[in-house]
């Protein structure tokens, strides 16, 4: 009778469902296993792209590092001012020449220090920044930290650092100062040096006083607040 | 009943329309299967390799806010965003966490000088080539390709990354578009509705005078 034949097309209608619920499947989920492309075209070629892995060399680095001793054209760094912040093995006081300290150049730093530095330093520079932040709780918890050691960075409004030249803040951030590591491989020179004009911006932001006003503003301040507790508020408690 | 043996059964009489219903949805079964299947939303999107350090993107950009460019800080002035060296993990984990198992191959990529094998997660075909500064300074985010990297463990691919996907912006970007300032700013914008992303981008379009390019040599060289 017609029973087989009811039964293979039911299998067959079964057998069908399969694939689809697979690639719904392989659609809902994640999975580590390499793409697979099923029409390869030219996806795949034989050629190094940035930070790809080269297996002809022991370290699998595509993007050969030069030579020890190598300075590539136009990195010797000839101008100690503007790459070391040093004018005649002194800290320099001043900016270099290519380095105008205008209202752009702040800006500019005020972005790279809250990419780069606000991380420890705090976004005011106290040095209160979230990074401090956990690693002093990650100390506090010693099962957790897992040998956490930290110092909180200095607060770049300590009277010794708001009377570094700027070119011993340039070499700080270039190279590094006490438990903190250079950024010279990760921030390039002029945003270092953008850097340091927006810390010197924050340094007198902290301790300003009305003489840095102009006549205009000044003028809208009026008396200096009283701090004093009123009489009429009473103790509180 | 004996002559009747060599006779087809009536219900053979179903077959031919049996036969013509399957013809007709067996090619129809087929293109679906393929266009399902072999969609890159099927092969590509959900792609989270294993990393050799269990990297929580959700720690470090999320509940901290580290800006993206503190460890991809190429991603403003060449075309590839570099996955950071060791040393930018070490500026801080020469401190934080440094006794931790999970740490380890980070600190013998330290000692050694050897790179660590961090997985690719989005890769373009080798034909293709994409300019992530050219985007990121255009006021196109991260978080249009990349998804919402600072709330994820482990990053996985969120989008198919393919041409028609690419070419959907090209053609109408305004939604993808925002002040350039805040392209690091993933979650910016998730408190809008469409149509309000539409008009800051629409604004952010005009701005900066941009007009997308859909020649192919734009990616196709």
């Amino acid at each position: 009778m017609t029973k087989w034949f009811v039964s293979i097309s039911l299998l067959l209608v079964c057998l069908a469902m399969i694939p689809p619920a697979l690639i719904a499947r392989q659609r809902a989920v994640t999975f580590t296993k390499p793409r697979i492309h099923i029409i390869q075209d030219m996806d795949a070629q034989l050629k190094f792209k940035a930070q790809n892995p080269n297996t002809l060399f022991n370290d699998g680095r595509s993007m050969r590092p030069p030579l020890e001793g190598v300075i590539a054209r136009g990195d010797l760094m000839e101008d100690a001012h503007f790459y070391k912040g040093v004018i005649n093995d002194e800290w320099a006081t001043t900016f270099p020449g290519r380095m105008p300290v205008t209202l752009d150049l702040v800006r500019r730093g005020q972005e790279r220090f809250n990419i780069f530095c606000q991380p420890c330093h705090g976004i005011a520079g106290y040095g209160d920044g979230i990074v401090n932040l956990r690693a002093m709780r990650l100390m506090d918890a010693p099962l957790l930290g897992n040998g956490t050691t930290w110092v909180q960075p200095k607060s770049v409004h300590e009277e010794a650092i708001r009377e570094q030249p700027v070119g011993q803040i340039f070499n700080s951030i270039t190279n590094g100062v006490r438990n903190m590591s250079g950024y010279a491989s990760q921030v390039p020179t002029e945003d270092r040096w953008a850097i340091v004009a927006y810390v010197k911006a924050l340094q007198r932001s902290q301790h300003a006083r009305e003489t840095d006003l102009h006549a205009r503003e000044r003028a809208g301040l009026g008396d200096p607040i009283d701090r004093r507790p009123r009489s009429d508020e009473g103790g509180g408690e | 009943m004996g002559r009747y043996h060599y006779i087809f059964p009536k219900w053979s009489n179903l077959l031919l329309p049996m036969m013509i219903l399957g013809g007709a949805i067996a090619p129809l079964y087929v293109v679906m299967v393929v266009a399902y299947g072999f969609s890159p939303l099927t092969t590509d999107v959900g792609f989270q390799p294993q990393q050799p350090v269990p990297f929580s993107h959700k720690l470090h950009a999320g509940d901290m806010g580290i800006d993206c460019r503190y460890c991809h800080n190429t991603v403003e002035f060449t075309n590839h965003a570099a996955i950071p060296p060791t040393q930018t993990c070490m500026n801080c984990h020469t401190q934080i966490q440094k006794d931790s198992s999970q740490i380890e191959p980070l600190l013998n990529s330290y000692i050694t000088g050897m790179p660590m094998q961090w997985q690719r997660v989005h890769d373009l075909p080798d034909f293709v080539y994409f300019s992530h500064s050219a985007h990121v300074n255009r006021g196109v985010s991260c978080v249009s390709c990349h998804g919402r990297i600072d709330r994820m463990e482990i990053v996985t691919q969120m989008k198919t990354l393919s041409m028609g996907w690419c070419l959907e912006c090209h053609r109408a970007p305004e939604q993808h578009l925002r002040d350039p300032d805040l392209v690091t700013q993933l979650g910016w914008g998730i408190d809008r509705s469409l149509e309000q992303m539409i008009e800051d981008g629409s604004f952010w379009r005009q701005q900066n005078n941009l007009n997308p390019s859909q020649d192919c040599s734009t990616c196709h060289r």
